[in-house]
């Protein structure tokens, strides 16, 4: 617009033009105004939208008197926005280590602070990005069809054997859940052993990969499918009787099962925070991370969306409890591996013929 | 007059922004590519064409059969409510595919709304195997088929009121039957309309990506989108863009070409009305019952589904702020419909006072901003304003310009400019052209200078047509998704995208309220603009 106004600048400018002008340059600057900027804030990109996180930056502001300013969306979408707007995010949150980790090269350095490192164990941090809660993918089965004897010693490496086949329900391989847990088993397995992995999980499917996580559980609780690979948190949800009374009495009839108990432990990824390069408002952003991993934050984390706490002294949800807590957990593969294997995950499940 | 005035140069630059997003994407071919491609092309690309294919074929039949049926039944019999039909069964433009989606996976999923249904009348037992599945692939095709089918229904139906008795009467001389009246006579004079319908169909069915993302199907769309954010494969997402690309304008040019028929169509001397064949009793059963079965699945079905989810999970009327979204709501209505009607209007005033012929290319660019998928617009508007911030601060000593126009209103509103140019620009374009260029030299001979003969003859005149277009472009911005999703400002949610945040999230019951919200307002923008587009001469 500004090019039309300095066309007409040198000559005559007739009446039509003057008001066309004038209405233009008038439409702009309201457009402009409206972007008005707050001096103390955090902003925040987050693929992780859930209202309990809304009434945690609540109490955040409450306490530090710093807005939290936040934008949701897809992961993709999102990180395109960060790198295009450049200066504006400062921090990039997710549900999954996948995610951050292949963002690693548009996050800077900082989260050290010694209350982040005492409160998070290394394994579940860099110094770019660190966990906020933790989740387990596991296995869900139907013990009216499925004994004791063929679970006993199973590990997601043996969901490949022929005896589960047309028995097994996962979602797609597009899902970042997938592609975590098949880049940590190319970590501890190789490449190679994966791909013939995937090809017999695909001959063990149900069913074509469909529907979210919980839809799994469901397929497993209406008799679809015998065992079911989901996140911990899902059957807790459905327990709680928020999904209604349906899902809840769907979800007694099946139980969970923590693969990899003999070897490694079962499967952990993270719900976590990556402070991005160029952010304007670091110090704020890290003020906000260490308060993610207060008491207070973390209680009120695994009371809402059911997720492992990542610090140590709060309990989980009884819900969760009541799954289990005395299992091995894989503390052994670090998580910044499910980024740097992704490509990988994704390039033998595609390859295997997994949708 | 010279020829390079101002409304030149006005022109070239809206058409120079409506189609930035495609030079953007063809500019962008040369950037640097990952290894994304190879996999893809050995693995999933065939998988991406085929779905887009089959996703097309069958929403075309699917709308085809129901959008001509229905239209035949409204405009040829009378049997019950077949008025309210008429207007009605274009109610299915207020629910978009997406939350169609939504709507088919709560009812028919295990333990979903149809089981407890069934429990509910029958008591306890595992229905779940006997509830058919509609997901991925089909549920896609159902949801997108019936938020579409209206384009259809409204195109044939007019092209259905403009056929003279006169043709229907030469078929009874040459003793045809109902039947063959229909095949031989009244479905062939409507083709161009049901082919113009058709093409906004399939425009509009490759371009979505709301419904499939949903469903997790991945198309030609959807492959663009995940070759280039998650792979930051530009090169690949070039590519698919491309074949993507072709396909609509080819399907834009046939839309174009049969509205140029359609025209040629339209009798004039001795045009009777058609006059309708009353149905009474058995004979009006199906007619009736097909139209109710449409009305129900397209409008009815979707709506209770939310209804019920927002009755039975109450807490979400306090979690979400209601009344923030439909400020929000009107204040991007109001903003878009003002900018474009303002430049629409400015632009046609333009071409007409300076008569040149330039300006009228150069508006044709306008449909570019249609074509292209919001999702390929909306990444490829973050982009261009990304380049083009960098190069001003490295050319000239500000900062960074980026925030003008990514994630503010400003760039949201210049987005949906981007997108909505051409419906609003061809809409105030076609009630323009119908004032006779003698009005102007009249009123100019009484003494009216440009601006009043524009203010007190050419706006009064345009009223009802500038109502109409600001309604349509209401309707839009309304149900826009992944535009809004992509470019909006901080704490700042619509319906769409608050729906859609919910309902990835794995909340569809949360996603029930806005998504009714949604749908409530849409309904209300429908029924005000219903008789502007179930008009014959629209």
């Amino acid at each position: 617009m500004i090019i039309v106004l300095k066309i007409t600048k040198g000559g005559k400018m007739s009446k039509v033009t003057k008001i066309v002008s004038v209405a233009l340059v008038g439409l702009f600057t309201t457009l402009i105004f409206v972007n008005s900027v707050f001096a103390n804030e955090v902003n925040i990109f987050s693929a992780r939208h859930y209202d309990s996180d809304v009434q945690l930056y609540e109490k955040f502001t409450e306490k530090n008197g710093i807005k939290v300013n936040v934008v949701s969306g897809k992961s993709g979408a999102l990180e395109k926005r960060i790198i295009a707007e450049g200066g504006t995010a400062d921090l990039y949150i997710t549900a999954d280590a996948g995610r951050l980790g292949a963002f690693q090269a548009n996050l800077q350095g900082g989260l050290t602070s010694s209350a982040i490192k005492s409160a998070v164990p290394s394994n579940f941090r860099t110094s770019k990005w660190v966990g906020i809660a933790k989740r387990a993918r596991i296995v869900y089965f139907a013990p009216s069809r499925v004994t004791g004897a063929e679970l006993a010693g199973l590990t997601y490496e043996s969901l490949a054997d022929p005896k589960w086949q047309g028995r097994l329900v996962i979602r797609a391989s597009n899902n970042i859940y997938n592609q975590s847990l098949v880049a940590s088993l190319i970590k501890n397995n190789g490449k190679g052993k994966v791909a013939e992995w995937s090809k017999g999980m695909v001959k063990n499917m149900a069913r074509a990969p469909k529907g979210n996580d919980r839809a799994q559980i469901l397929a497993v609780a209406a008799g679809e499918a015998d065992i079911a690979v989901a996140n911990t948190y899902y059957l807790a949800l459905m327990l709680s009787g928020k999904k209604g009374a349906e899902q809840q009495a769907a979800a007694k009839k099946v139980k969970p099962f923590f693969p990899n108990q003999d070897g490694r432990g079962t499967h952990m990824n993270i719900s976590g925070a990556g402070l991005v390069k160029g952010a304007p408002n670091k110090a704020n952003a890290i003020k906000l991370v260490e308060f993610l991993l207060s008491e207070e934050a973390q209680n009120h984390i695994v009371n809402n969306t059911f997720e492992y706490p990542m610090i140590a002294g709060v309990s989980p949800h009884p819900l969760v409890v009541n799954m289990g807590l005395d299992f091995k957990q894989d503390l052994k593969t670090k998580v910044v591996n499910y980024g740097k294997r992704q490509a990988d995950a994704l390039e033998v499940m595609t390859a295997a013929g997994w949708k | 007059m010279t020829r390079y005035n101002i409304w030149f140069f006005i022109s070239f630059l809206i058409a120079g922004i409506v189609a930035l997003p495609i030079i953007t994407v063809f500019f962008s071919f040369f950037s640097e590519t990952s290894n994304y491609f190879t996999l893809l092309k050995n693995t999933f690309l065939f998988d991406y064409i085929n779905n887009s294919l089959i996703i097309l074929v069958s929403v075309l039949v699917i709308t085809f059969f129901i959008g001509v049926t229905s239209a035949y039944f409204v405009s040829f019999y009378d049997f019950p409510l077949s008025n309210f039909f008429s207007w009605s069964l274009i109610l299915a433009f207020a629910i978009p595919g997406y939350i169609f989606g939504f709507s088919i996976i709560a009812f028919f999923e295990n333990y979903g709304t149809a089981y407890t249904i069934l429990t509910n009348l029958f008591g306890e037992h595992n229905y779940n195997p006997l509830i058919p599945k509609f997901d991925s692939l089909l549920g896609s095709i159902i949801a997108i088929s019936f938020s579409l089918f209206p384009y259809v229904f409204v195109l044939t139906r007019s092209s259905f009121l403009f056929q003279s008795n006169n043709y229907i009467e030469v078929g009874q001389n040459l003793g045809l039957t109902e039947k063959e009246t229909f095949f031989k006579i009244i479905l062939p004079s409507a083709r161009p309309a049901i082919i113009a319908g058709l093409a906004l169909v399939s425009m509009e069915c490759l371009s979505d990506f709301g419904t499939v993302s949903f469903f997790s199907v991945n198309t030609l769309t959807t492959g663009i989108y995940n070759s280039w954010l998650s792979y930051d494969d530009l090169n690949t997402a070039n590519q698919i863009s491309f074949i993507l690309l072709i396909f609509i304008l080819l399907l834009f040019s046939l839309e174009l070409y049969s509205r140029r028929e359609a025209k040629y169509h339209q009798p004039s001397r001795g045009f009777k009305p058609i006059n309708k064949i009353r149905l009474t009793g058995k004979k009006s059963i199906i007619p009736f019952s097909f139209c109710l079965t449409i009305f129900f699945i397209s409008f009815v079905f979707p709506v209770s589904q939310m209804i019920f989810w927002t009755v039975k999970f109450p807490k979400y009327f306090q979690d979400i702020d209601i009344l923030k979204i439909n400020l929000n709501t009107l204040y991007l209505v109001g903003l878009a419909s003002i900018f474009l009607v303002f430049i629409s209007l400015i632009i046609n005033f333009g071409s007409r006072i300076s008569k040149s012929k330039i300006l009228n290319y150069l508006t044709n660019f306008s449909i570019s901003g249609y074509a292209i998928p919001g999702v390929i617009l909306a990444v490829a508007f973050i982009t261009f304003f990304s380049n083009l911030s960098d190069l001003i601060t490295n050319n000239f000593n500000v900062g960074s310009t980026k925030n003008l126009f990514i994630g503010s209103i400003s760039g949201l509103i210049l987005a949906y400019f981007v997108r909505f140019f051409s419906l609003s620009f061809n809409g105030i374009k076609s009630s323009y052209e119908k004032i006779n260029n003698s009005i102007d030299e009249s009123a100019y001979l009484l003494g009216y200078s440009k601006v009043k003969t524009f203010s007190k003859i050419h706006i009064p005149y345009l009223k009802n047509n500038i109502i109409l277009i600001v309604v349509l472009i209401s309707l839009e911005v309304i149900k826009e998704l992944p535009i809004t999703m992509i470019l909006r400002p901080f704490n700042f949610e619509t319906f769409a995208t608050q729906a859609f945040v919910y309902a990835s999230q794995d909340l569809l019951e949360a996603a029930a309220l806005p998504s009714l919200f949604l749908i409530g307002w849409s309904t209300i923008l429908i029924l005000f603009s219903s008789k502007y587009i179930l008009s014959p001469k629209n």
